[in-house]
């Protein structure tokens, strides 16, 4: 069978390489490898078998690869790929951020080569860690795409960038190593037979309860921090104002979905005793970090800085749904992880492209943009009201879900995160009304609307948000055809 | 069968068309010669649309009790474990039943004059093409609306219905009293929105039932089909549970049909055109609350205990609203009140059992008041004010427009032979027969018997302003003129249904239309002896409500209230809304915003903070291993491995010590 999942990678990496050669054309080059990828996914798409169930108690993925790599004693490891419908979901949002990403920074002078080539090789990181069955393959891809966002940040950012830049690094960093022992302990201490997923996950349930709770807090902080959850979340507003746009969007967009892809594929499916013993905790981080995400945000003056803090409040949703454990509440955090990797990368790019047409992304200083530039202010609008949770806007199907299965669970407890929907729709109706509609203010003479590259790709979000909103089902479909399906429920 | 029926099924073709006319005004409205040829092409769609709407109608006529339901899978999850062992499917369609041809037949009627009337109202607008571009969404959404055949598709567009009202409210967005108004109607209608989704919620998981083609086992949403309501027998789930899934959807209902106390938003939203006010405000999306009420006591059914929280909620608004009516300077907002207040009666008799009677008042009420906000539209118009105090002598220059509102005033303060009588004379008279069963209603049913005053004097008071007297008061105001044809057929036709809409409760096909489904009694209205003189009561207090308003305003005259007078504390309230918008103002600026600044800084210097101290040991510690850092490779070969023996020795030795501590492996 051809190896398709390495043939993405492998794109990938030598689309890098090329872009980092390129020079001036490096955005062309960049351009052609995203259209690739967009095709190999889309092949991916078609020729998807559906999920194929379990065998031998292990749960089966498709395209699956596996090569001998480390064989030393007890070290069994191995190169092995393979996807199920969660993973070929986030492929599809990384090949959609990837090209949308690569369009919108398509007028980028300072040094492009590098920067094309730094956003692929992110890309290149987050599709590893998507495809990866291994424990330390996945590890090396995991802590891969710090080091392209650590100089995104670094270099390309705002006037604080490089104290934003090692915050960024140290934090997830941090996180990482307590992940990484999680996920050694978890397979000396189940005698895995290799460091190969499946036999992780067969070995798992061989773990006396007490241990597989450990486990997963531990595999919940390296991956929590990445989310991120209160109150280890403050690496991420700044990061977020120190980047430049196109990182923020791959930050929001991708990297945060690291984490809750990690959450469900190494934590929840595989330690779900050990799930059910520190439920609570994350009930009581997920409840957190909503509250806190949306609150925060009302507060904020900087545009960037409120979306950031509305990511918290979103991916606390997500956490909120993986935390009541069932398979409709799986279902629903994958889905708002695209949702939200959609609609935060639009309000990144709409915060980026405020910056620099009117020189500051200040709410309270800049008022009545609408006539002035029409469709800045359309994008504005998409954004805002598919990220509080429009009907026929991705977010709501999702966030339906999520808050359906936590009513099914938890009860009137889901008041809480309804009550805190108010507040999310006050924020941005709040901001709505100050930038883009009253009279005209702050608006240099030389204000223009977006430039074309913008538009198309932030017309890409919000095509997709507008698509995957009206009929969320294409995306149900294939989310389901993976072990939330069946997942028994905690 | 019937050609009419055979329309049933293609009831998906209205909301499709308007989309249509959304799609092709919204792309291509600015780039055509005149901005009038956009409006033009709405107005034909939506001439098309009344016609399905009106024939759909009819075929219910035709055929009382005829349910067509058309309606495809959306999505369907296979055997999932959990609640629901035989799968979720969720299914969107179009049920036509009596409830939703009789909603369709008010939503394409005064979509279509709203339309012709606008393009004269807007002529001069630049902002046209946006204008029937966001108008045609609202039609769309609205008949969507209408023709769900299941909560969560009734939620989807209950959802789009009210983001077209904020951007309508919103239309002239450079005021900033417009940005704000739209804003406030967003919030205020989502608090009720995010209860609504609760009580979605408690039925799809509690109350499912299976659906006569089997196979939607959880389907809960799907309204039923057939004549009996389905109440939840031998589902899961106790009467409690019910009561508050009723509770939720009032909460719903009371947002978007601004009942007290989510009524604020109503008035701030007259800052939109006038014709925004007269089909969304008054006819369609605020009826759309009622609607809910209706279609939920039909297909699912209220706890007593619901019924009485509906009843108390929709017969307090009815007087509450009615009274501020009384003070208000401004034509619009008078009307607005009103609005409020009318909504109330609906309400409270679909909580009192009497959803058909409700839904009877829905119609006869959509199209007198589309009537009078049309008619207050002409004045606008021709003055550019809103201020009742700066008119006067209107019914000279504008013999239509000043008919218009006449006609449109008799009918709301209940006179008969006009539409309003009718109807609301059938709900407190149906409320009247319940009262013995249900002591608990009497105060609010007295309540809306003395809103029937109040309704008269200011519908009437305004009316002795505006075209009563010599001549404008406002002598600085341009000379008045009534508006082109266009504006003036739809008043036309308006009067027409404002005075024989209420007979069509004698019609058998109209009849029949009500006749349908539960709460079917006081339809067509009985007039025994104590009807009549419930009745005579009822007209003699309207007629009262003229009489005064007559005497203190007729013939231009102006009362003025004594400043010594003990009535003025009552009046200042009145007028600041009984301080309630500025109390929800001190809530979402000071005191929910208050706590986000606090929060805002725990997060900066607390959170961070404490990150930072953290940083500061660190950075001290590191201080002082810097020593160690001698730049000889194998040293930090040997940091290396000493870390990595660490790590090794803390899984294999102390972890597995401690964990058997603990009672692990």
């Amino acid at each position: 069978m051809f190896p398709i999942l390495s043939a993405v990678l492998a794109t990938l990496l030598v689309g890098t390489v090329l872009t980092f050669l390129s020079g001036k054309s490096a955005r062309w080059v960049a351009l052609a490898t995203s259209f690739v990828f967009l095709a190999e996914v889309a092949y991916l798409l078609l020729q998807f078998p559906g999920w194929a169930g379990f065998a031998g108690g292990v749960p089966q993925f498709a395209d699956g690869e596996s090569y001998a790599w480390i064989h030393l004693g007890w070290l069994q490891v191995n190169y092995t790929l393979g996807i199920d419908g969660i993973s070929l979901v986030l492929l599809v949002l990384t090949a959609i951020l990837q090209l949308a990403t690569v369009v919108y920074s398509w007028g980028e002078t300072k040094k492009p080569a590098a920067w094309f080539g730094l956003l692929l090789l992110t890309c290149l990181g987050c599709v590893g860690v998507f495809v990866a069955l291994d424990v330390l393959l996945f590890f090396l891809f995991w802590e891969a795409v710090l080091v392209p966002m650590f100089f995104i940040i670094g270099y390309w950012g705002g006037p604080r960038r490089r104290y934003a830049a090692i915050k960024f690094f140290v934090y997830t960093h941090v996180a990482s190593i307590v992940m990484l022992v999680g996920l050694l302990a978890l397979v000396f201490y189940s005698h895995a037979t290799s460091f190969d997923y499946a036999s992780v996950y067969a070995a798992a349930p061989s773990l006396s309860v007490v241990t597989q709770a450990f486990l997963f807090l531990s595999l919940f902080f390296g991956f929590g921090v990445k989310f991120p959850i209160v109150p280890f979340h403050t690496w991420l507003p700044d990061a977020h104002v120190e980047a430049p746009t196109g990182g923020s969007v791959l930050l929001a967009g991708l990297l945060l979905k690291l984490g809750g892809y990690g959450l469900i594929r190494w934590a929840v499916f595989v330690l779900p005793n050990g799930f059910h013993e520190v439920q609570p905790v994350l009930f009581v981080v997920a409840f957190a970090s909503i509250a806190w995400g949306s609150v925060v945000s009302l507060a904020q003056r900087d545009l960037k800085r409120m979306v950031a803090f509305s990511s918290i409040n979103h991916m606390g949703i997500v956490l909120l749904a993986i935390a009541v454990g069932s398979s409709l509440g799986l279902l629903a955090a994958v889905l708002l992880m695209f949702a939200h990797g959609i609609v935060s990368a639009l309000l990144f790019m709409s915060s980026g492209s405020v910056h620099h047409t009117f020189g500051t992304r200040d709410i309270a200083s800049v008022g009545g943009i609408t006539p002035r530039t029409p469709v800045l202010a359309t994008m504005i609008m998409i954004g805002s009201l598919a990220s509080l949770g429009l009907p026929w806007l991705i977010s709501f199907p999702a966030e339906f879900t999520a808050l359906l299965a936590t009513w099914d669970r938890l009860a009137y407890w889901v008041l809480l995160p309804l009550g805190i929907l108010v507040v999310t729709a006050a924020f941005y109706i709040w901001m709505m009304q100050r930038m883009l509609f009253g009279p005209e203010k702050g608006i240099p003479e030389s204000a223009h609307d977006l430039p074309a590259y913008e538009t198309v790709g932030m017309g890409i979000l919000a095509a997709a948000a507008i698509v995957f909103g009206v009929l969320p089902f294409l995306l149900v479909n294939l989310i389901t055809a993976s072990p939330i399906r069946v997942f028994p429920g905690v | 069968m019937d050609a009419f029926l055979l329309l049933d099924q293609w009831a998906f073709l209205i909301p499709l068309l308007m989309v249509v006319s959304f799609a092709l005004v919204g792309l291509f409205g600015t780039r055509l010669r005149a901005l009038e040829w956009g409006g033009w092409a709405a107005v034909g769609i939506g001439g098309i649309a009344m016609v399905l709407g009106v024939g759909i109608a009819i075929g219910e006529m035709l055929h009382p009790g005829t349910y067509v339901n058309a309606q495809y899978t959306w999505l369907h999850l296979a055997g999932t474990p959990g609640p629901f062992p035989e799968g979720i499917s969720l299914v969107a369609g179009t049920l036509v039943d009596p409830l939703s041809a009789l909603m369709l037949l008010v939503v394409t009627v005064v979509g279509f004059l709203v339309l012709l009337y606008s393009i004269g109202y807007m002529h001069h607008d630049r902002g046209l093409p946006r204008y029937y571009a966001e108008l045609s969404l609202f039609l769309a959404a609205m008949t969507g609306l209408v023709l769900s055949n299941n909560l969560l598709e009734f939620f989807l567009f209950w959802e789009l219905v009210g983001v077209c009202s904020y951007f309508l409210i919103g239309f002239y967005y450079e005021k900033p009293s417009a940005a704000s108004a739209a804003k406030e109607a967003f919030l205020v209608t989502r608090i009720g929105d995010v209860l609504f989704l609760l009580g979605i919620f408690i039925y799809f998981f509690h109350f499912a039932t299976t659906g006569p083609s089997g196979g939607w086992a959880a389907n809960g949403f799907v309204f039923a089909h057939g004549t009996s309501p389905f109440l939840p027998t031998g589902s899961v789930g106790s009467s409690t549970l019910l009561t508050i899934a009723g509770l939720m959807i009032l909460g719903g209902a009371a947002g978007k049909s601004a009942q007290f106390p989510l009524h604020v938003w109503l008035p701030d939203a007259m800052e939109g055109p006038t014709t925004v006010s007269a089909l969304i405000h008054a006819a369609t999306m605020v009826a759309a609350g009622v609607y809910l009420l209706a279609v939920t006591s039909v297909f699912i059914g209220f706890t007593a205990t619901d019924q009485l929280a509906i009843v108390a909620v929709g017969g307090f608004t009815t007087f509450f609203a009615a009274t501020m009516a009384v003070v208000h300077p401004d034509i619009k907002r008078v009307i607005a009140y009103s609005t409020i207040s009318q909504l109330g009666y609906m309400v409270m008799a679909v909580g009192a059992g009497f959803a058909m009677v409700g839904l009877f008042h829905l119609f006869t009420h959509a199209f007198f008041k589309a009537l009078l906000f049309l008619a207050a539209g002409s004045v606008i118009h021709a003055l550019g004010t809103q201020d009742l105090f700066k008119m006067g002598g209107l019914r000279k220059p504008m013999r239509v427009t000043g008919t218009a509102f006449a006609i449109g005033g008799l009918a709301l303060a209940g006179i008969p032979p006009f539409a309003g009588f009718w109807s609301k004379d059938d709900i407190l008279g149906s409320m009247y027969g319940e009262l013995g069963s249900h002591p608990l209603y009497w105060p609010f049913w007295i309540l809306a018997l003395l809103a029937v005053f109040l309704t008269a004097y200011y519908i009437f008071r305004a009316w002795f302003l505006a075209f009563g007297g010599n001549g404008p008061r406002d002598p600085t105001l341009p000379p008045a003129h009534e508006g082109s044809w266009v504006m003036q057929v739809p008043l036309v036709i308006l009067s027409g249904m404002a005075v024989f809409g209420g007979l069509l409760i004698f019609v058998p096909g109209f009849q029949g239309l009500l006749l349908y489904g539960a709460g079917a009694s006081g339809i067509p209205p009985v007039y025994g002896p104590t009807d009549l003189a419930l009745s005579g009561i009822s007209v003699t207090l309207g007629a009262a409500g003229i009489g005064v308003a007559y005497w203190l305003w007729g013939n231009g005259r102006i009362f003025v209230l004594p400043e010594s007078s003990p009535l003025q504390p009552v009046r200042r309230l009145l007028l600041n809304r009984y301080y309630l918008k500025a109390a929800y103002d001190w809530v979402g600026a000071r005191a929910v915003y208050g706590i986000a600044r606090g929060a805002d800084f725990v997060d900066r210097y607390v959170i961070d903070g404490t990150v930072h101290g953290f940083e500061r040991a660190f950075g001290a510690a590191s201080d002082r291993l810097r020593r160690g850092q001698t730049g000889v490779v194998s040293d930090y070969a040997a940091y290396v491995i000493a870390g990595l023996l660490g790590v090794f020795v803390l899984l294999l030795l102390v972890a597995p010590y401690l964990l058997a501590h603990l009672g692990g492996t």
